[in-house]
Protein backbone atom coordinates (compact mmCIF):
# COMPACT_ATOMS: atom_id res chain seq x y z
CA UNK A 1 0.00 0.00 0.00
CA UNK A 2 2.90 2.30 0.89
CA UNK A 3 4.44 1.77 -2.61
CA UNK A 4 1.57 2.17 -4.03
CA UNK A 5 1.55 5.73 -2.69
CA UNK A 6 4.86 6.08 -3.21
CA UNK A 7 4.87 5.52 -6.54
CA UNK A 8 1.74 7.73 -6.92
CA UNK A 9 3.57 11.01 -5.31
CA UNK A 10 6.98 10.20 -7.45
CA UNK A 11 4.88 10.49 -10.55
CA UNK A 12 3.50 13.35 -9.83
CA UNK A 13 6.59 15.26 -8.81
CA UNK A 14 8.48 13.32 -11.93
CA UNK A 15 5.96 15.53 -13.67
CA UNK A 16 6.07 18.75 -11.66
CA UNK A 17 9.86 18.87 -12.20
CA UNK A 18 9.78 18.45 -16.02
CA UNK A 19 7.02 21.38 -16.63
CA UNK A 20 9.41 23.51 -14.16
CA UNK A 21 12.27 22.68 -16.83
CA UNK A 22 10.23 23.05 -19.98
CA UNK A 23 8.26 26.55 -18.79
CA UNK A 24 9.64 29.82 -19.35
CA UNK A 25 7.60 31.43 -17.40
CA UNK A 26 9.96 32.17 -14.04
CA UNK A 27 6.71 32.68 -11.75
CA UNK A 28 4.96 29.46 -12.88
CA UNK A 29 8.17 27.65 -12.46
CA UNK A 30 8.44 29.16 -9.00
CA UNK A 31 4.49 28.33 -8.02
CA UNK A 32 5.44 24.55 -9.50
CA UNK A 33 8.66 24.25 -7.08
CA UNK A 34 6.50 24.61 -4.14
CA UNK A 35 4.02 21.76 -5.10
CA UNK A 36 7.60 19.88 -5.61
CA UNK A 37 8.28 20.36 -2.29
CA UNK A 38 4.83 19.45 -0.78
CA UNK A 39 5.13 15.74 -3.33
CA UNK A 40 8.54 15.18 -2.03
CA UNK A 41 7.62 16.42 2.09
CA UNK A 42 4.80 13.64 1.77
CA UNK A 43 6.95 11.30 0.34
CA UNK A 44 9.30 11.47 3.24
CA UNK A 45 7.02 11.29 5.60
CA UNK A 46 5.97 7.83 3.80
CA UNK A 47 9.14 7.26 4.63
CA UNK A 48 8.59 7.56 8.39
CA UNK A 49 11.28 10.11 7.91
CA UNK A 50 9.47 12.94 9.94
CA UNK A 51 12.56 14.82 10.60
CA UNK A 52 13.10 15.12 7.55
CA UNK A 53 9.67 15.88 6.32
CA UNK A 54 9.77 18.28 8.86
CA UNK A 55 12.42 20.90 7.45
CA UNK A 56 11.30 20.35 4.07
CA UNK A 57 7.71 21.83 5.30
CA UNK A 58 9.49 24.54 6.80
CA UNK A 59 12.19 25.38 4.27
CA UNK A 60 10.79 23.97 1.19
CA UNK A 61 6.94 25.09 1.79
CA UNK A 62 7.48 28.29 3.51
CA UNK A 63 10.58 29.88 3.04
CA UNK A 64 12.36 29.07 -0.30
CA UNK A 65 9.29 30.35 -1.76
CA UNK A 66 9.60 33.48 -0.63
CA UNK A 67 13.27 33.83 -1.36
CA UNK A 68 12.75 32.66 -5.10
CA UNK A 69 9.57 35.09 -5.29
CA UNK A 70 11.98 38.16 -3.49
CA UNK A 71 14.52 37.14 -6.11
CA UNK A 72 11.93 37.18 -8.69
CA UNK A 73 10.69 40.29 -8.11
CA UNK A 74 14.74 41.87 -8.68
CA UNK A 75 14.48 40.25 -11.89
CA UNK A 76 12.56 39.72 -15.18
CA UNK A 77 9.56 37.04 -15.29
CA UNK A 78 10.75 35.32 -18.44
CA UNK A 79 13.49 33.43 -18.97
CA UNK A 80 16.02 34.15 -21.54
CA UNK A 81 16.18 31.48 -24.26
CA UNK A 82 19.10 30.68 -24.31
CA UNK A 83 20.87 27.88 -26.73
CA UNK A 84 24.51 27.01 -26.17
CA UNK A 85 25.60 24.50 -24.10
CA UNK A 86 22.27 22.87 -24.21
CA UNK A 87 23.21 19.41 -25.81
CA UNK A 88 26.40 19.75 -23.42
CA UNK A 89 24.01 20.04 -20.25
CA UNK A 90 21.72 16.90 -21.41
CA UNK A 91 24.81 14.55 -22.20
CA UNK A 92 26.26 15.22 -18.30
CA UNK A 93 23.29 15.24 -16.99
CA UNK A 94 21.75 11.86 -18.95
CA UNK A 95 25.54 10.49 -17.86
CA UNK A 96 25.54 11.12 -14.29
CA UNK A 97 22.11 9.41 -14.05
CA UNK A 98 23.07 6.43 -16.09
CA UNK A 99 25.24 6.03 -13.36
CA UNK A 100 23.32 6.73 -10.24
CA UNK A 101 20.52 4.15 -12.07
CA UNK A 102 23.14 1.57 -12.65
CA UNK A 103 24.57 2.38 -8.59
CA UNK A 104 20.90 1.75 -7.33
CA UNK A 105 20.84 -1.93 -8.80
CA UNK A 106 23.49 -2.43 -5.81
CA UNK A 107 22.20 -1.27 -3.04
CA UNK A 108 19.88 -3.03 -0.72
CA UNK A 109 15.99 -3.15 -1.51
CA UNK A 110 13.98 -0.08 0.91
CA UNK A 111 13.52 -1.92 4.33
CA UNK A 112 15.75 -5.54 3.39
CA UNK A 113 16.48 -7.10 6.48
CA UNK A 114 20.23 -7.77 5.26
CA UNK A 115 21.42 -4.23 3.98
CA UNK A 116 24.47 -3.11 6.04
CA UNK A 117 22.91 -0.57 7.87
CA UNK A 118 20.93 -2.51 9.51
CA UNK A 119 23.28 -5.56 10.34
CA UNK A 120 25.61 -3.44 12.71
CA UNK A 121 24.63 0.44 11.97
CA UNK A 122 21.13 0.80 12.97
CA UNK A 123 21.33 -2.14 15.64
CA UNK A 124 23.88 -0.06 17.81
CA UNK A 125 22.29 3.09 17.95
CA UNK A 126 18.74 1.43 18.94
CA UNK A 127 20.83 -0.92 21.55
CA UNK A 128 22.62 2.16 22.89
CA UNK A 129 20.72 5.15 22.87
CA UNK A 130 18.33 4.08 25.95
CA UNK A 131 21.90 3.92 28.53
CA UNK A 132 23.94 6.52 26.82
CA UNK A 133 21.85 9.30 26.66
CA UNK A 134 17.89 8.14 27.67
CA UNK A 135 16.30 10.48 24.96
CA UNK A 136 13.20 9.08 22.59
CA UNK A 137 14.08 9.95 19.72
CA UNK A 138 17.08 8.15 18.47
CA UNK A 139 17.05 10.69 15.70
CA UNK A 140 18.03 13.56 17.70
CA UNK A 141 20.57 10.89 19.73
CA UNK A 142 22.34 10.44 16.46
CA UNK A 143 22.47 13.92 15.08
CA UNK A 144 23.26 15.70 18.16
CA UNK A 145 25.20 13.56 20.13
CA UNK A 146 27.27 10.55 18.43
CA UNK A 147 27.61 11.77 15.25
CA UNK A 148 28.01 15.72 16.96
CA UNK A 149 31.13 16.09 14.88
CA UNK A 150 29.24 15.54 11.33
CA UNK A 151 26.13 18.34 12.48
CA UNK A 152 29.03 20.71 13.46
CA UNK A 153 30.11 20.41 10.20
CA UNK A 154 27.17 21.10 8.70
CA UNK A 155 26.13 24.04 11.12
CA UNK A 156 29.22 25.45 9.52
CA UNK A 157 28.21 25.06 6.15
CA UNK A 158 25.08 26.85 7.16
CA UNK A 159 27.19 29.65 8.47
CA UNK A 160 30.12 29.95 5.74
CA UNK A 161 26.47 29.59 2.74
CA UNK A 162 25.19 32.91 4.40
CA UNK A 163 28.57 34.64 5.31
CA UNK A 164 28.97 33.44 1.10
CA UNK A 165 24.97 35.56 0.44
CA UNK A 166 25.85 38.42 2.33
CA UNK A 167 28.99 39.18 0.66
CA UNK A 168 26.94 39.25 -2.62
CA UNK A 169 24.18 40.96 -1.22
CA UNK A 170 24.61 42.06 2.35
CA UNK A 171 25.51 45.82 1.07
CA UNK A 172 22.02 47.21 1.24
CA UNK A 173 21.65 50.89 1.99
CA UNK A 174 21.03 51.24 6.06
CA UNK A 175 18.35 54.00 5.91
CA UNK A 176 16.82 53.96 2.62
CA UNK A 177 15.82 57.11 0.71
CA UNK A 178 13.31 55.50 -1.12
CA UNK A 179 9.97 55.51 0.56
CA UNK A 180 9.94 53.06 3.58
CA UNK A 181 8.39 49.36 2.70
CA UNK A 182 5.02 49.15 3.40
CA UNK A 183 4.15 45.43 3.23
CA UNK A 184 1.10 44.56 3.31
CA UNK A 185 -0.21 46.42 6.22
CA UNK A 186 -3.17 47.97 4.76
CA UNK A 187 -4.86 44.73 3.62
CA UNK A 188 -7.38 43.82 6.45
CA UNK A 189 -7.49 39.93 5.79
CA UNK A 190 -3.85 39.67 5.28
CA UNK A 191 -3.11 41.55 8.45
CA UNK A 192 -5.47 39.90 11.01
CA UNK A 193 -4.67 36.25 9.96
CA UNK A 194 -1.41 37.05 9.92
CA UNK A 195 -1.04 38.59 13.30
CA UNK A 196 -2.99 35.66 14.52
CA UNK A 197 -0.85 32.68 13.02
CA UNK A 198 2.79 34.48 14.00
CA UNK A 199 2.50 33.57 17.35
CA UNK A 200 1.53 30.03 16.96
CA UNK A 201 4.19 29.74 14.38
CA UNK A 202 6.67 31.22 16.76
CA UNK A 203 5.76 28.90 19.56
CA UNK A 204 5.60 25.54 17.52
CA UNK A 205 9.32 26.95 16.66
CA UNK A 206 10.28 26.97 20.77
CA UNK A 207 8.40 23.71 20.71
CA UNK A 208 9.94 21.84 18.18
CA UNK A 209 13.44 23.03 19.41
CA UNK A 210 13.35 22.45 22.81
CA UNK A 211 10.88 18.94 22.07
CA UNK A 212 13.11 17.66 19.50
CA UNK A 213 14.70 14.89 22.33
CA UNK A 214 11.07 13.66 22.02
CA UNK A 215 9.46 14.20 19.12
CA UNK A 216 10.13 14.92 15.80
CA UNK A 217 12.61 18.23 15.34
CA UNK A 218 15.43 20.07 16.76
CA UNK A 219 17.62 22.71 15.67
CA UNK A 220 17.41 22.80 12.03
CA UNK A 221 13.67 22.83 11.76
CA UNK A 222 12.94 25.71 14.68
CA UNK A 223 15.52 27.73 13.25
CA UNK A 224 13.23 27.67 10.04
CA UNK A 225 10.24 27.75 11.73
CA UNK A 226 10.87 31.03 13.34
CA UNK A 227 12.65 32.70 10.93
CA UNK A 228 9.50 31.78 8.70
CA UNK A 229 7.39 33.47 11.54
CA UNK A 230 9.41 36.55 11.67
CA UNK A 231 9.45 36.74 7.45
CA UNK A 232 5.89 36.40 8.04
CA UNK A 233 5.92 39.75 10.05
CA UNK A 234 8.57 41.22 7.68
CA UNK A 235 5.85 40.47 4.45
CA UNK A 236 2.65 41.78 6.73
CA UNK A 237 4.49 45.04 8.68
CA UNK A 238 7.34 46.11 5.98
CA UNK A 239 10.98 45.01 6.07
CA UNK A 240 11.23 48.34 7.56
CA UNK A 241 9.75 47.40 10.70
CA UNK A 242 10.65 44.16 10.28
CA UNK A 243 14.39 45.33 10.74
CA UNK A 244 13.84 47.71 13.59
CA UNK A 245 12.81 44.42 15.61
CA UNK A 246 15.96 42.25 14.63
CA UNK A 247 18.49 44.92 13.64
CA UNK A 248 21.26 43.39 11.42
CA UNK A 249 23.92 43.67 14.19
CA UNK A 250 21.70 41.43 15.51
CA UNK A 251 21.28 39.14 12.75
CA UNK A 252 24.95 39.19 12.23
CA UNK A 253 25.54 38.19 16.04
CA UNK A 254 23.38 35.20 15.53
CA UNK A 255 24.95 33.91 12.34
CA UNK A 256 27.98 33.88 14.26
CA UNK A 257 27.04 32.90 17.66
CA UNK A 258 24.90 29.92 16.98
CA UNK A 259 28.14 28.42 15.71
CA UNK A 260 30.29 29.90 18.16
CA UNK A 261 28.17 28.23 20.91
CA UNK A 262 27.73 24.98 19.42
CA UNK A 263 31.69 24.98 18.92
CA UNK A 264 32.37 26.46 22.73
CA UNK A 265 30.05 23.41 24.20
CA UNK A 266 32.87 21.07 22.44
CA UNK A 267 35.88 23.27 23.72
CA UNK A 268 33.79 23.17 27.39
CA UNK A 269 33.83 19.32 26.75
CA UNK A 270 37.10 19.07 26.28
CA UNK A 271 38.55 21.61 29.10
CA UNK A 272 36.55 19.51 31.62
CA UNK A 273 38.30 16.65 30.96
CA UNK A 274 36.33 14.59 28.26
CA UNK A 275 36.97 14.58 24.07
CA UNK A 276 36.02 17.19 21.89
CA UNK A 277 31.89 17.37 22.10
CA UNK A 278 31.77 14.62 24.38
CA UNK A 279 28.75 15.94 26.46
CA UNK A 280 29.12 13.43 29.36
CA UNK A 281 31.43 15.57 31.42
CA UNK A 282 29.23 18.35 31.18
CA UNK A 283 27.64 17.20 34.63
CA UNK A 284 28.49 14.69 37.45
CA UNK A 285 25.46 11.94 35.98
CA UNK A 286 27.13 11.49 32.25
CA UNK A 287 22.94 11.11 31.26
CA UNK A 288 22.65 14.62 32.47
CA UNK A 289 25.46 16.14 30.91
CA UNK A 290 24.15 14.32 27.76
CA UNK A 291 20.83 16.19 27.93
CA UNK A 292 22.69 19.27 28.53
CA UNK A 293 24.95 19.05 25.88
CA UNK A 294 22.10 18.12 23.43
CA UNK A 295 20.29 20.94 24.36
CA UNK A 296 22.93 23.63 24.15
CA UNK A 297 24.32 22.70 20.99
CA UNK A 298 20.75 22.40 19.48
CA UNK A 299 20.09 26.23 20.49
CA UNK A 300 23.44 26.96 19.21
CA UNK A 301 22.04 25.23 15.36
CA UNK A 302 18.56 26.93 15.78
CA UNK A 303 20.03 30.34 16.42
CA UNK A 304 22.28 30.07 13.83
CA UNK A 305 20.03 28.98 11.56
CA UNK A 306 17.22 31.76 12.47
CA UNK A 307 20.41 34.40 11.37
CA UNK A 308 21.54 33.10 8.07
CA UNK A 309 17.59 32.85 7.02
CA UNK A 310 16.54 36.08 8.22
CA UNK A 311 20.03 37.26 6.58
CA UNK A 312 19.44 36.47 3.33
CA UNK A 313 15.57 37.50 3.36
CA UNK A 314 17.02 40.56 4.51
CA UNK A 315 19.27 40.91 2.13
CA UNK A 316 16.82 40.32 -0.97
CA UNK A 317 14.04 42.20 0.26
CA UNK A 318 16.13 45.38 1.22
CA UNK A 319 16.71 45.94 -2.51
CA UNK A 320 15.03 48.13 -4.68
CA UNK A 321 11.85 46.17 -5.96
CA UNK A 322 10.83 43.92 -2.51
CA UNK B 1 -11.26 3.08 5.90
CA UNK B 2 -7.79 5.30 6.34
CA UNK B 3 -6.32 4.32 3.42
CA UNK B 4 -9.55 4.82 1.00
CA UNK B 5 -9.44 8.66 2.13
CA UNK B 6 -5.69 8.86 1.37
CA UNK B 7 -6.67 7.59 -2.21
CA UNK B 8 -8.76 10.27 -2.67
CA UNK B 9 -6.82 12.68 -1.32
CA UNK B 10 -4.16 11.43 -3.47
CA UNK B 11 -5.66 11.27 -6.61
CA UNK B 12 -7.48 15.26 -5.63
CA UNK B 13 -3.23 16.60 -5.71
CA UNK B 14 -3.20 15.21 -8.79
CA UNK B 15 -5.99 17.24 -10.06
CA UNK B 16 -4.84 20.41 -8.77
CA UNK B 17 -1.26 19.42 -10.22
CA UNK B 18 -3.00 19.14 -13.49
CA UNK B 19 -4.78 22.79 -13.18
CA UNK B 20 -1.19 23.94 -12.23
CA UNK B 21 0.18 22.32 -14.84
CA UNK B 22 -2.53 24.09 -17.31
CA UNK B 23 -3.25 26.96 -15.68
CA UNK B 24 -3.59 29.66 -17.77
CA UNK B 25 -3.92 32.22 -15.46
CA UNK B 26 -2.15 33.12 -12.61
CA UNK B 27 -4.83 32.63 -10.24
CA UNK B 28 -5.30 29.42 -11.07
CA UNK B 29 -1.46 28.47 -10.33
CA UNK B 30 -1.86 30.21 -6.54
CA UNK B 31 -5.26 28.49 -6.25
CA UNK B 32 -3.79 25.33 -7.44
CA UNK B 33 -0.60 25.51 -5.22
CA UNK B 34 -2.87 26.56 -2.20
CA UNK B 35 -4.98 23.57 -2.41
CA UNK B 36 -1.99 21.22 -2.58
CA UNK B 37 -0.68 22.47 0.55
CA UNK B 38 -4.15 22.14 1.69
CA UNK B 39 -4.19 18.36 1.00
CA UNK B 40 -0.78 17.80 1.89
CA UNK B 41 -1.93 18.74 5.42
CA UNK B 42 -4.71 16.02 5.44
CA UNK B 43 -2.74 13.60 3.97
CA UNK B 44 -0.12 13.95 6.23
CA UNK B 45 -3.06 13.44 8.91
CA UNK B 46 -4.51 10.47 7.41
CA UNK B 47 -1.25 8.84 7.06
CA UNK B 48 -0.47 8.96 10.40
CA UNK B 49 -3.21 7.65 11.86
CA UNK B 50 -3.07 4.95 9.33
CA UNK B 51 0.37 4.28 10.70
CA UNK B 52 -0.90 4.71 14.35
CA UNK B 53 1.24 7.17 15.03
CA UNK B 54 -0.31 9.90 15.85
CA UNK B 55 2.54 12.05 17.12
CA UNK B 56 3.42 12.87 14.23
CA UNK B 57 0.74 14.52 13.56
CA UNK B 58 2.71 18.05 14.61
CA UNK B 59 3.98 17.72 11.02
CA UNK B 60 0.52 18.11 9.51
CA UNK B 61 0.27 21.30 11.97
CA UNK B 62 3.49 22.71 10.85
CA UNK B 63 2.24 22.47 7.09
CA UNK B 64 -0.73 24.53 8.14
CA UNK B 65 0.95 27.25 9.84
CA UNK B 66 3.38 27.49 7.03
CA UNK B 67 1.36 27.61 3.77
CA UNK B 68 0.28 31.14 4.80
CA UNK B 69 3.20 32.78 4.14
CA UNK B 70 3.96 31.54 0.54
CA UNK B 71 0.22 32.94 -0.70
CA UNK B 72 1.41 36.13 0.80
CA UNK B 73 4.30 36.05 -0.85
CA UNK B 74 2.89 35.67 -3.87
CA UNK B 75 0.56 38.47 -3.22
CA UNK B 76 3.58 40.66 -1.78
CA UNK B 77 5.35 40.06 -4.88
CA UNK B 78 2.23 41.66 -7.66
CA UNK B 79 2.05 44.11 -5.29
CA UNK B 80 5.41 45.07 -5.59
CA UNK B 81 5.04 44.34 -9.51
CA UNK B 82 1.51 45.28 -10.53
CA UNK B 83 2.88 44.94 -14.66
CA UNK B 84 3.10 41.12 -14.41
CA UNK B 85 -0.29 40.83 -12.66
CA UNK B 86 -2.29 39.79 -15.60
CA UNK B 87 -5.58 41.27 -14.64
CA UNK B 88 -3.64 45.46 -15.02
CA UNK B 89 -2.13 43.92 -18.60
CA UNK B 90 -4.73 41.65 -20.63
CA UNK B 91 -2.26 41.78 -23.05
CA UNK B 92 -0.03 39.64 -20.90
CA UNK B 93 -0.73 36.24 -21.01
CA UNK B 94 1.18 33.58 -18.49
CA UNK B 95 1.78 30.68 -20.08
CA UNK B 96 3.26 28.04 -18.94
CA UNK B 97 4.10 24.24 -19.29
CA UNK B 98 2.68 23.69 -22.79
Amino acid sequence: MNAIFGIFLLTLMLITAIAVVRTRNLFVATTLMGIFSLLLAANFFLLDAADVALTEAAVGAGISTVLLLSALSLTAEQEKPGHRGRLLALAVVLVTTLALLHATLDSPRLGDIDAPVHQHVAPWYIENTPTAIDVPNIVTAVLASFRGYDTLGEVFVVFTAGIGVLFLLGHYPHKQAHKPHEGLRHYLIQRLVGRTVIPFILLFGFYVQFHGDFGPGGGFQAGALVAAGIILYALIEGTDRALNIIPKWLLNGMVAGGALLYGGVGIASMLMGGNFLDYSVLSSDPVAGQHLGILLIELGVGITVTGVLLSIFFAFASRKHF
Amino acid sequence: MYIAVALALVLTMGLALIRALLGPSVYDRVLAVNMMGTKTVLLLSVITFAFGRPDFLDLALAYALINFIGVLAVLEFFRKRPELDPENNPDHNAEGAE
